[in-house]
């Protein structure tokens, strides 16, 4: 039987952070490994005296970086808690403080000493020049935080905090923790790069100067031949897009579900293709058709007996290859509300003697207002954050998130102009994330009530059907022609001037060679980016899934104070784009105390927290579905928090954990816009490779290359449906999928 | 097999001035003293709202008191969250788990418990025995009724043997010959393992069958704690008279106390009965429809009425009498010889009947 | 779980995937800013014959300069190979590179070690290659245009949505073609040339050789870009003709840096060294770079634009490769020329 712990006094957890401290600061490296974070070359290299690889406790005893010297305090005194009990107050109190202050100090310590001595004048002003550096943290000061974190949530819910459940106040602890470190630090350090001058100093006249730019705000356009500001330029075409695509959606949406349609499933896979492509394919396809010698160009050219244009080129580009890409997300938002509206209020309008354009101009369409809201908000958050369709599409006009990484490494190395940029982008993102929320506000238009309803939805009115028929077979064959001019894109040596059939691009980029001793060497030169990307995805996808679904867990299923800045947090990341995080990620995390960049894990990082909203928003919708006694009765049967999480609830979710696991490794192959800053030598990604492909004029290798990966995310996919019954690709939640 | 053997565990329950307050400003409970006897059973009753669930979800430790003490045994156990505390619970929705046998359902507490596979095992399945589901453990919660369901969830909080068991109203998805049955069950389980139970319900029948003790909320207070009887016999004001079982709400004056006896006047009729520590003057009396006596007219002690409803319900009559102090409902067990709508009658109450109310 | 464990089980597979590759003992981490065959001929051919692991990341120049800037503080790169000369001698300017002098210069054309003079032996050249533009002759012939010879017919009227360059903002070619027509022209004279090809400019490209891809796709009739960019289109079998233009041009010294602070400093050497060889060097013809090679041994190919047959202005490395000239006329140009209407 369950022995009442209170009066107890080991606690085996506590006595397991305790050790994980100690062992941070006696045994491990204190600092970063250059050689990488899974390496393990220095236990056979000078450690632990090698002062690169020295823990901690060695550098103090060697009289060096003498400032770590004071987290000996709380590990010391984190002893005294232990032989305790949980209701003593003093235990309490001694995990709380040794807690904050070994945290603190860690951070402080970490902040205020950087490669070249100390990082504030006024810390060299206070303490005179330190003729001392260090680099970034590493095993022993991410073991010591750790254990300095969860000393201090064993603290306070000793004291109460959350029914005193260790289990959710260290969950808590831990997501705000990380979110604040990979979400709202990044940002931080990016907006303040807007205030910074080239000398370095903080200024808001260069900020002023920076924002107000005329290539930002201009509006010229409206009266000259001058281009117009590039926030004007995003926010229209972003606009433009988001209205199309809703509507294209609803379009779709009805079709698969008030038509007699025949090929209801085929359309809906046909949607789930623009996911699952990397970006600039389109926008290739695109230009093989449209561009100035494109098939469709020419073709009107000759018709017409005028001279071909670059007329794609810009807008109109932009807007056919956003519309295509993101069309679908629209779709799978809307299909979900189109099937949710009551089909008994529908009938019930009927019967009240409303015409059947009348009960859809009056009772459908407004139930739906909330999945159309979301809807464009996707698209219009997509559109500003796409990067690879303005990159080969743009033309000269200019938008914010190509704008943003050309600050950054055009010629002119201007990292405050970036930031400027990217606080034009989010507050623009951020704008709409609120508009609509404040919109739809708690309005609730859900008439699904559970209940069994036993209606069936009407079918289209007839004026509505015919040009819904008509866009969604326009449509349907336009998306099915851009994708066999990829797939015969990659089989042709050149495209429009040497249509050879070949598979050179193929073998370039995907070759073997058995050599005769039998080893393989994978010579071809798509190799090396597409294991890492694999790989990457591989491990970021069940990280993802993981974060995700425990924030829903503590976002549905328990109160905490500050719960809706937690919740903001936590969604934060879904509004802000990619190239955003891409340089606030470059910012923040290359140089100490957090030195990431050129690893393996800044990707992995990038990833989770890009994805990490789709997750808490399946787990919350599926998690809502799960009655809260369930969690109970798993608690009042002597399980802990996560015993209950792992063994109830974790069960009972399988297709929320299996949307997200999906879509976060297929935006984890298909990302470019965060991913283009963050690539380095050894971390190259398949899309960061592409995009050199089709820098270099190599568009067959490119889409080559891009193929492979739609049938390996296809069969991945497809893997996963085998394995679970069901593909929940299409599952989304309220908000959807964050921006490339 | 194991045999589930008389609980020796049983522990007390006891509130010292709890307050639980939500979201800031809402008091759920309200300064709440109370005491539970080990091996007792014990009902919160009270109408939805009350605070009677809150109360039980803090003896659980689902919810944490603002303010107070609660103790189980002689334990403080306040801060202590669920998980730790040694007390399991049957919830109304049953909260089976959906993905689980029957067998692994009742096994969940016993394994967080630390018995061995063998020992979890041979306790799951005595605990079916006693609830009588032999035979049923390889089975999905899906595949079982309503009543059934009931029963493992009965189950899987038993085999703890916990110091406290928690019922919150775990017969409102029966329907209600099953309900009379399984509360029964209930009542010789807990009588034959001695457990300390405290057992929530909003049905007054419920409570005064199955209960040792009823501890009547209202407003997160006590309105009233004691014996079924004495609930019944002796309510302390109107919203308990009401509330358990019906009762005519009646004034009258206080004419005369001497020591623990009042004498009463209702309009002409006089009545003699416990003064329960009132005062002269005007005063409040319940009178449950049972205790009304209807005779014909102009028998000694009582007064003229006229019955104004006259309702044939099976096993007796309901009658809607108007008196001189208003209008009266009576039930008479008489049915052979019922009176007609229209007609005079006198009206008396049993010497038992009227019980003053204690000023509010 | 099988789904995680099916993820795991692939991760743990690539992992052993890209572990089969790294057998070499020491490493040495590639900046590379020439074209991505060439880059990965490099840093294969390296790792082959010395057996030292390559991590190679090809970035353009402007992109690559601004992440050694960034890094600055914590250096993650070793050797910068490839690139137009100018942000070389800008991080050499800056700091940002180390000083070597390797042993083998002596085999090296002279325009190739007065750059390396010029930024006190930070930087030296690997290749030349000189300013030009082509055009698709096709598209020229379709649209009835006459054919162009010189910068200023790039003027004409008909021309107008034609003529295609990068933004001098993000490619250091366009920086180098502004030097050039300045130091040309004059800077007054030049600007107004500016002024006049922007009215018959259809984009600013961000990347430097992408207008002559354009034109090669028949996306764009002329390119203004490297002549040795134009002719690897003209190989590649698009109908592209190369111009060196009558006035004389400039050119670029292709460059290579050994980064200051970096973390494998005698693995970065010998690749200098190596880098630097006849038959290295000589091997660029396997990947269509029609750069002049700086070794004096190396092969060349006959479809490389001849450097002895073009007119090449005397072209101030020094002066227009600074940071504060370059920021001038950067701004000039931005203040003056881009915001033209078209």
């Amino acid at each position: 039987m369950p022995t009442i712990t209170s009066e107890n006094t080991t606690h085996p957890t506590l006595i397991f952070w305790i050790i994980v401290g100690w062992v941070g600061f006696l045994l491990v490296p204190w600092y970063g490994i250059e050689d990488g974070f899974f390496t393990f070359e220095w236990l056979s290299d000078g450690y632990p005296t090698d002062s690169d690889y020295a823990p901690g406790a060695f550098l103090i005893g060697q009289g060096k970086k003498l400032w770590l010297a004071p987290l000996l305090l709380p590990l010391i005194a984190s002893l005294f808690a232990l032989g305790r009990a949980k209701s003593d107050p003093l235990f309490a109190k001694i995990l709380i403080s040794a807690g904050v202050f070994g945290f603190c100090w860690l951070l402080m310590q970490g902040f205020s000493i950087g490669l070249r001595g100390w990082q504030f004048g006024w810390l060299e002003a206070l303490f005179g020049p330190l003729n001392d550096r260090q680099f970034g943290m590493g095993y022993g000061a991410m073991f010591l935080a750790s254990a300095f974190l969860f000393m201090f949530t064993q603290g306070i819910a000793a004291r109460g905090a959350i029914n005193g459940d260790v289990f959710v106040v260290s969950a808590i602890s831990l997501v705000v923790t990380i979110v604040t470190v990979f979400v709202f630090f990044p940002i931080a350090r990016l907006l303040i790069a807007a205030f910074i001058t080239e000398e370095g100093k903080y200024s808001i006249s260069i900020f002023a100067d920076k924002f107000f730019d005329d290539r930002i705000w201009g509006i010229q356009c409206l009266t000259s031949g001058i281009k117009c500001g590039v926030a004007w330029n995003s926010l229209f075409l972003a606009l433009l897009v988001g209205v199309i695509t809703t509507v294209l959606g609803l379009t779709f949406a009805l079709v698969v579900t008030r038509s007699r349609f025949k090929y209801k499933r085929n359309l809906r896979a046909l949607t789930v293709l623009p996911i699952i492509t990397p970006p600039f394919v389109i926008g290739l396809a695109l230009i093989l058709l449209f561009g100035q010698s494109g098939t469709v160009t020419v073709f009107f050219a000759e018709l017409l007996g005028i001279q071909p244009t670059r007329w794609m080129y810009g807008l109109p580009g932009l807007l056919i290859a956003q519309t295509l890409a993101f069309t679908p997300i629209a779709f799978l938002v809307l299909i979900g509300v189109v099937e949710g509206v009551s089909p008994s209020m529908e009938e019930a309008a009927q019967t009240l003697r409303a015409s059947k354009w009348e009960v859809f101009r009056t009772v459908s369409l407004p139930l739906m207002r909330p999945g159309l809201a979301n809807a464009f908000l996707l698209g219009f958050i997509e559109s500003m954050a796409d990067f690879g369709n303005p990159l080969v599409l743009g033309g000269n006009y200019d938008v914010l998130s190509t704008d943003i990484f050309f600050a950054i490494v055009g010629a002119q190395y201007d990292q405050g102009r970036a930031a400027v940029l990217a606080m034009v982008l989010l507050t623009f993102t951020l704008g709409a994330f609120y508009a609509q929320r404040f919109w739809l506000g708690n309005k609730s238009y859900t008439s699904v009530s559970g209940k069994g309803d036993a209606g069936v939805h009407p079918m289209m009115p007839r004026r509505l059907a015919y040009p819904v028929y008509t866009i969604a077979a326009i449509w349907v064959s336009f998306t099915i022609v851009v994708y066999l001019m990829i797939l015969a894109g990659s089989f042709v040596e050149i495209w429009g001037i040497n249509n050879t059939i070949t598979i050179k691009h193929y073998l370039t980029a995907f070759s073997i060679n058995f050599e005769e001793t039998g080893v393989r060497r994978w010579t071809g030169s798509a190799w090396g980016s597409f294991f890492t990307t694999l790989k990457i995805a591989a491990i970021a996808a069940p990280l993802t899934a993981a974060l995700g679904l425990v924030t829903a867990y503590l976002l549905t299923r328990q109160d905490f104070r500050g719960k809706n800045a937690f919740e903001f947090g936590t969604m934060l990341s879904f509004a802000i784009p990619g190239t955003v995080i891409g340089v606030s990620y470059i910012l923040a995390f290359n140089v100490p105390p957090i030195e990431l960049t050129g690893t393996g894990i800044i990707l992995v990082i990038s990833f989770i927290f890009r994805n990490m909203p789709v997750g808490v928003r399946a787990g919350i919708a599926s998690m809502s579905q799960l009655d809260k006694s369930l969690d109970e009765a798993s608690l009042t049967l002597g399980a802990n928090s996560w015993q209950t999480f792992r063994r109830v609830i974790l069960p009972l979710l399988r297709p929320a954990i299996l949307a997200a696991l999906v879509y976060s490794f297929v935006r984890a192959m298909t990302a470019i816009s965060a991913v283009i800053f963050l690539v380095s030598a050894e971390y190259n990604m398949a899309t960061a490779y592409i995009i050199g492909r089709v820098e270099n004029n190599d568009y067959g290798l490119a889409i080559a290359y891009s193929t492979t990966l739609i049938v390996v995310m296809l069969s991945a996919v497809g893997l996963l449906q085998f394995l679970v019954g069901r593909t929940k690709i299409g599952r989304r939640s309220s908000f959807g999928p964050t921006a490339v | 097999m194991a045999e589930l053997t008389k609980n020796k565990k049983a522990a007390s329950v006891t509130f010292e001035n709890v307050t639980k307050i939500y979201g800031g400003d809402v008091r759920a409970v309200d300064n709440i003293s109370l005491s539970i006897e080990p091996g007792k059973l014990v009902t919160l009753l009270g109408p939805s709202g009350c605070g009677k669930t809150t109360t039980l979800r803090m003896i659980a430790g689902l919810e944490m008191a603002t303010e107070g003490k609660i103790l189980i045994g002689d334990q403080d156990v306040s801060m202590l969250p669920a998980t730790d505390r040694d007390v399991s619970m049957v919830f109304q929705s049953y909260a089976l788990f959906p993905h689980m046998t029957v067998l692994e359902n009742v096994s969940y507490g016993l394994k967080y418990s630390g018995f061995d596979k063998d020992e979890t095992r041979s306790r799951a399945l005595a605990g079916l025995d006693l609830v009588g589901l032999n035979g049923f453990d390889g089975r999905l919660p899906s595949e079982l009724s309503g009543g059934q369901q009931q029963r493992v969830a009965v189950a899987r909080a038993l085999v703890l043997e916990p110091q406290v068991l928690l019922f919150d109203e775990p017969l409102s998805n029966l329907d209600a010959k099953l309900r009379r049955q399984v509360r029964q069950d209930i009542r010789d389980i807990q009588q034959n393992l001695g457990l300390t139970v405290v057992y929530v319900t909003h049905d007054q029948e419920e409570a005064l069958a199955v209960s040792d003790r009823i501890i009547v909320m209202r407003n997160a207070a006590i309105a009233q704690e004691g014996t079924p009887r004495e609930l019944y016999e002796a309510p302390v004001d109107r919203f308990v008279a009401d509330f358990i079982g019906e009762a005519n709400l009646i004034h009258c004056q206080i004419d005369s106390v001497s020591g623990e006896t009042a004498e009463i006047s209702i309009g002409k009729m006089k009545h003699t009965l416990r003064s329960r520590g009132m005062q002269p003057g005007p005063a409040t009396v319940a009178v449950r429809p049972g205790r009304v006596a209807l005779s014909s007219p102009a028998t000694s002690n009582s007064v003229p009425a006229k019955i104004l409803k006259s309702t044939f319900v099976g096993n007796h009559m309901e009658y809607v009498v108007d008196t001189g102090f208003g209008v009266i409902f009576a039930m008479s067990e008489a049915v052979e010889t019922p009176f007609d709508t229209g007609q005079d009658v006198g009206l008396s109450f049993a010497k038992s009947g009227p019980v003053l109310l204690l000023a509010e | 779980m099988k789904n995680v464990s099916l993820l795991a089980s692939s991760a743990v597979v690539a992992l052993a995937a890209s572990a089969s590759v790294s057998f070499a003992e020491g490493k040495v981490t590639l900046y590379c800013s020439a074209q991505e065959d060439w880059c990965q001929l490099m840093a294969r051919g390296f790792e082959e014959e010395t057996g030292t692991k390559v991590n190679m990341t090809r970035k353009s120049s402007g992109e690559t300069f601004a992440q050694i800037k960034a890094e600055a503080s914590n250096p993650k790169g070793d050797v910068w190979w490839g690139g137009t000369g100018d942000p070389h001698l800008q991080a050499a300017e800056e700091g940002l590179t180390a000083a070597y002098v390797s042993p083998m210069r002596g085999e090296l054309n002279d325009w190739a070690i007065s750059q390396a003079t010029s930024a006190n032996d930070k930087t030296i050249g690997i290749y030349s290659g000189a300013l030009g533009y082509g055009y698709n002759t096709e598209l020229l012939a379709a649209a009835g245009l006459p054919e162009p010879q010189c910068w200023k017919d790039l003027l004409k009227p008909e021309f107008k949505g034609h003529v295609q360059m990068a933004n001098p903002n993000s490619s250091g070619t366009a920086y180098t073609t502004l030097a050039t027509i300045v130091q040309l022209f004059g800077e007054d004279e030049g600007f107004e040339f500016m002024k006049s090809l922007h009215a018959n400019i259809n984009q600013y490209t961000k990347s430097g050789s992408a207008p002559i891809k354009a034109a090669a796709r028949g996306e764009n009739t002329i390119g203004i870009v490297f002549m040795h960019d134009a002719v690897k289109q003209a190989v590649s079998g698009f109908p592209i003709k190369v111009v060196a233009p009558c006035e004389g041009t400039g050119f670029e010294i292709g460059s290579m840096s050994i980064i200051e602070g970096g973390r494998n400093p005698e693995n970065a050497q010998a690749f200098y060294d190596w880098a630097l060889t006849a038959d290295v060097q000589s091997m660029a013809l396997e990947v269509k770079a029609f750069q002049v090679p700086s070794n004096k041994g190396a092969e060349t190919s006959p479809s490389a634009p001849d450097l002895a047959s073009i007119k090449l202005i005397d072209y101030d490395f020094a002066l227009y490769g600074s940071s504060a000239e370059r920021k001038r006329l950067l701004q000039k140009w931005d203040e003056e020329v881009s915001i033209l209407p078209q």
